[in-house]
């Protein structure tokens, strides 16, 4: 049983290391999906905490901000802050941002 | 009847444009086809002081692969479509996500996202155009590569290929972001599919480690340009130093930018101080700390006297000098020894380090950029003025004291004569200085964005008369930059234009050229 599993461990290697070694080849063909959201909280910290947590932009957690409003913002800008599109930010996770935004109390 | 699109392109009518919108959606499905005013009002906000109607696109398009991107060019060839390619969109004071010319199709790469390769041993990465300085840094730190990112200010937010391919600058040594650019892919206008340098080569695996190839060296075509869209794109990251010492120089006196220049300049050549140094005016430090308000009010430029209190008031200097030491802990102590003799010999230098300066909100940022960590705080500068109006004024200097007196004093004199602020720094390379000048101003007050593209205007106009180029713009003025280049320039880049894109699809207007 050890031995086999060795022998697993081994094969397991030697494919993850070919796989690495050709995934750029690997990857000409097919389309692998690039990066996606995990969920709101990620969009936050990576996205809009860099101005909202710092006094660049306005604290927007805690006000129970409406999640139509966010997404106006967030689509729209405002001012001087971007709008940010859906090409960065789907429809999907944008939903999870402004539910996010409008129910979740600031950790920071 | 009122169209159903936003604009249309220059000289397509709306029924050839219903059958390229008819053939993009076959192409990428009706999701990834965006006409509605809903769908591209995020395609239409500029920070430039022109109406964003002018800029307004006529659709956007989201491709994802390669062979997507080959189908839209031989549409847009077939139906003479322009289309306006950007990354990540956040080419902020230089035009943001929006096409150079009204009705152009934006062509969206964000969704090209994929870091493709990360190599630890040769320190390099060859990513898509939609990957941000955010994913890639996470992409390091998960895999602990210990390599660092060299990144302009809206760090997180944007991205790698479209910083460099705008020849943009960061703060690290690395920080002349093209110097580091290694191998592209570029789909070309007529579809076919180009790796720039080794690339070209079938089997070749040096494409991200030789920058020249064989024969003419033409990576360089690609930037500032619309020769191509650059769907892969290679670059060469920094080895993590096992010691980093970031630093901040401050003198209280405008004219002493000359010292400061002079004292650089040999510490710079000879590779003491490795990164691209930046001398911060206090105004361009100040929105991290201070409100305009507090210190004046109503129309016209802040006054000396205004801004001389807010150094007081927030340990600043009227110059503020930031640089940082790498290497071992050695070596850093080798060359702190010569950076502070040198800077301490006028006895006007104020010499700051971690241990005095560490929760200087200023200071603190500015270590972050100088290391690869990811802050936006650089954007306190659009609270300055309020009403999201910015444009980058972006002369290109000598690395000599009395050419960046020069440059300063005369910015200084044109903003103020428009009722603006000098909102200043000098990016210093090996003997240049990128002199870069946020031009400030509120959007939704009519009488400064007429000041502002006045003022803006003159800047260009004055500074071209005494020979000072400028190194990038925002696409209001772009054909007025071009013009200062003289006519042989324009007339090779127009000629390159009509041999690579005879149909004129690609970003037509793009640094001047069609």
């Amino acid at each position: 049983m050890k031995k086999s599993g060795q022998v697993a461990s081994v094969f397991f290697f030697i494919l993850t290391t070919m796989l690495m070694s050709n995934a750029w080849s690997a990857q000409e063909g097919t389309l692998s999906t690039g990066q996606v959201w995990k969920d709101g909280a990620e969009i936050y910290t990576k996205v809009c905490a860099y101005c909202h947590e710092t006094n660049v932009g306005p604290q927007i957690l805690n006000r129970q901000l409406p999640a139509v409003y966010v997404r106006a913002i967030v689509r729209n800008g405002n001012r001087a802050m971007p709008p940010f599109r859906a090409s960065e930010i789907d429809d999907e996770s944008l939903e999870k941002l402004t539910n996010f935004i409008s129910h979740k109390t600031s950790q920071h | 009847m009122a169209s159903k699109y936003v604009a249309l392109p220059k000289g397509v009518s709306e029924k050839d444009f219903d059958g390229a919108i008819s053939k993009y959606r076959e192409i990428l499905g009706d999701s990834s086809v965006l006409i509605s005013a809903e769908q591209l009002a995020s395609y239409t906000k500029t920070m430039m002081p022109v109406s964003d109607t002018e800029h307004a696109p006529s659709a956007a398009l989201l491709a994802t692969t390669v062979e997507q991107i080959q189908k839209i060019v031989a549409v847009c060839n077939q139906y003479k479509i322009p289309i306006w390619t950007i990354s990540t969109g956040k080419n902020l004071g230089y035009g943001s996500a929006a096409p150079g010319e009204r009705g152009q199709v934006v062509l969206d790469l964000k969704r090209m996202n994929r870091i493709l390769e990360v190599d630890k041993d040769l320190a390099f990465a060859l990513v898509e155009p939609g990957v941000t300085y955010q994913q890639l840094y996470d992409y390091i730190k998960e895999h602990k590569l210990g390599l660092w990112l060299s990144m302009p200010a809206p760090s997180a937010i944007a991205g790698p290929t479209g910083n460099t391919l705008d020849r943009g600058v960061g703060y690290t040594p690395y920080g002349e972001h093209f110097l580091f650019a290694c191998g592209m892919e570029v789909v070309l206008a007529n579809g076919e599919v180009l790796r720039t340098g080794m690339g070209s080569m079938p089997n070749s695996n040096t494409w991200q480690v030789f920058k020249w190839g064989y024969g003419p060296y033409l990576d360089g075509i690609f930037t500032q340009s619309n020769y191509g869209i650059v769907t892969k794109f290679g670059f060469w990251l920094m080895p993590e130093p096992p010691a980093f010492k970031p630093f901040v120089i401050q003198y209280e006196h405008e004219e002493d930018i000359v010292e400061i220049v002079e004292t650089i300049r040999p510490l710079r050549i000879n590779g003491v101080i490795p990164n691209a140094v930046v001398i911060a005016h206090a105004l361009y430090e100040a929105p991290v700390k201070a409100k305009r308000s507090d210190y004046v009010s109503g129309p016209g430029s802040i006054p000396d006297e205004a801004v001389y209190r807010i150094m007081k008031d927030h340990k600043l200097g009227i110059w503020n000098v930031y640089a940082a030491l790498y290497g071992t802990q050695e070596q850093i102590d080798v060359n702190w020894k010569i950076v502070t003799q040198a800077f301490s010999q006028s006895g006007k230098a104020k010499i700051l380090t971690e241990k005095e300066a560490a929760d200087d909100p200023a200071f603190a940022y500015r270590a972050k950029l100088m290391c690869g960590e990811m802050t936006l705080t650089e954007f306190s500068l659009y609270n300055w003025r309020g009403g999201g109006g910015s444009m980058w004024f972006a002369p290109v200097s000598q690395a000599r004291g009395s050419e960046t007196l020069k440059q300063m004093a005369l910015t200084k004199q044109i903003l103020t004569k428009y009722g603006l602020d000098y909102s200043g720094e000098f990016i210093v390379g090996m003997r240049d200085m990128h002199h870069i000048v946020d031009v400030l101003y509120d959007k939704t007050d009519p009488e400064q964005v007429k000041a502002a593209y006045q003022c803006f205007d003159e800047l260009l106009t004055e500074f071209s008369a005494r020979g000072y180029g400028t190194y990038r713009v925002n696409t209001a003025f772009m054909d007025k930059v071009a013009e200062t280049y003289g006519p042989v320039q324009r007339s090779v880049h127009k000629t390159l234009k009509k041999a690579l894109d005879p149909n004129g699809i690609l970003a037509p207007g793009k640094s001047g050229i069609r």
